[in-house]
């Protein structure tokens, strides 16, 4: 290969890593701009667990908490899964497992009815809402 | 027509799945570093259409071993698609184009598994999920990017050594 040729592959490679790093960056700004943001200070909040039988236990919860981990540890739900790269994957509530691979069941967490669009170490808490977690069977 | 597969063939395919599921269960205690991105590179590379029974089964496998969930239907077309950038870039010589697309494909690894959610729930919904994993994404870009550049060489020598015994 001439040395000219080597010359122009070389700048388009450090044109590729460049771009690459720009993107980075602006996923970067993305995260910072966008990402769940917590609150300070005491929140009320309700955490409703509905287990395998459908039997519902209500907590009411004064908690200093960011996220609804620390408001679970708070509310003192015994709780326990896997650690993972997005947080904690919840598989076993008050005692109850749910095992997705032989019954395709698991713990939905939703916020005010709504599915939760992150995990409990990075849902963010605010005043007066209401947080359910649902053992749930796909069809 | 397409050639039948020998039993060396079918030997080769068996360690190369085995290599892939050995460095993901090594690996798997350290967020988003990995090897499987590099080792499927390299078997695209290097041991042309047997990187489809590969992938095929590496994504079967895995669905055993942790369910046929959400998740895997992000497999079902992740590794393929990476093969497939893979196999479009096969005529380049320079390690820095596949450190540049194992970094590229740690980066938006998260954009592309979002996608599932942008059905389920909406583009609300996989731009939420996508933004909170952005900084495992970032991880997965450098630590792809290094591990490519480190390993691609010696890990290239071998591949061809094996090739060449065909």
């Amino acid at each position: 290969m001439s040395e000219t040729t080597n010359k122009k592959n070389g700048k388009k490679i450090a044109i590729a890593i460049a771009v690459l790093a720009v993107i980075a960056l602006v996923f970067g700004v993305i995260y910072v701009k966008f990402a769940p943001k917590a609150l300070a200070g005491t929140k009320n909040i309700t955490i409703e667990v509905i287990d395998d039988k459908k039997e519902t236990v209500t907590y009411n919860v004064e908690t200093k908490a960011e996220y609804l981990r620390g408001a679970m540890e708070d509310a003192g739900i015994d709780f326990s899964g896997t650690e993972s790269e997005y947080g904690l994957m919840v598989e076993t509530v008050n005692g109850v497992y749910a095992d997705y691979v032989t019954d395709q069941a698991y713990w939905a967490f939703l916020v005010d009815g709504e599915y939760c669009n992150y995990g409990v170490d990075s849902q963010p808490l605010e005043d007066g809402q209401t947080y359910r977690i649902e053992y749930t069977c796909l069809e | 027509m397409k050639r039948k597969l020998t039993t060396r063939d079918i030997a080769e395919i068996g360690v190369m799945i085995a290599a892939l599921e050995a460095v993901k269960h090594a690996l798997a205690f350290l967020p988003n570093v990995e090897l499987v991105t590099l080792l499927i590179i390299l078997y695209t590379l290097y041991f042309g259409d047997k990187i489809i029974y590969v992938i095929a089964a590496f994504i079967l496998l895995e669905g055993c071993w942790y369910g046929f969930g959400l998740w895997w239907v992000m497999y079902a077309y992740i590794w393929p698609l990476l093969a497939l950038l893979t196999y479009l870039l096969r005529k380049q010589e320079s390690v820095w184009v596949f450190c540049v697309l194992s970094g590229g494909f740690g980066l938006c690894f998260g954009a592309l598994c979002s996608i599932p959610y942008f059905f389920i729930g909406g583009a609300k919904t996989a731009f939420a999920w996508w933004v909170a994993g952005i900084p495992y994404d970032l991880i997965h870009c450098v630590s792809n990017f290094l591990l490519c550049r480190v390993l691609f060489l010696p890990l290239k020598n071998v591949a061809k050594n094996v090739c060449k015994r065909d």
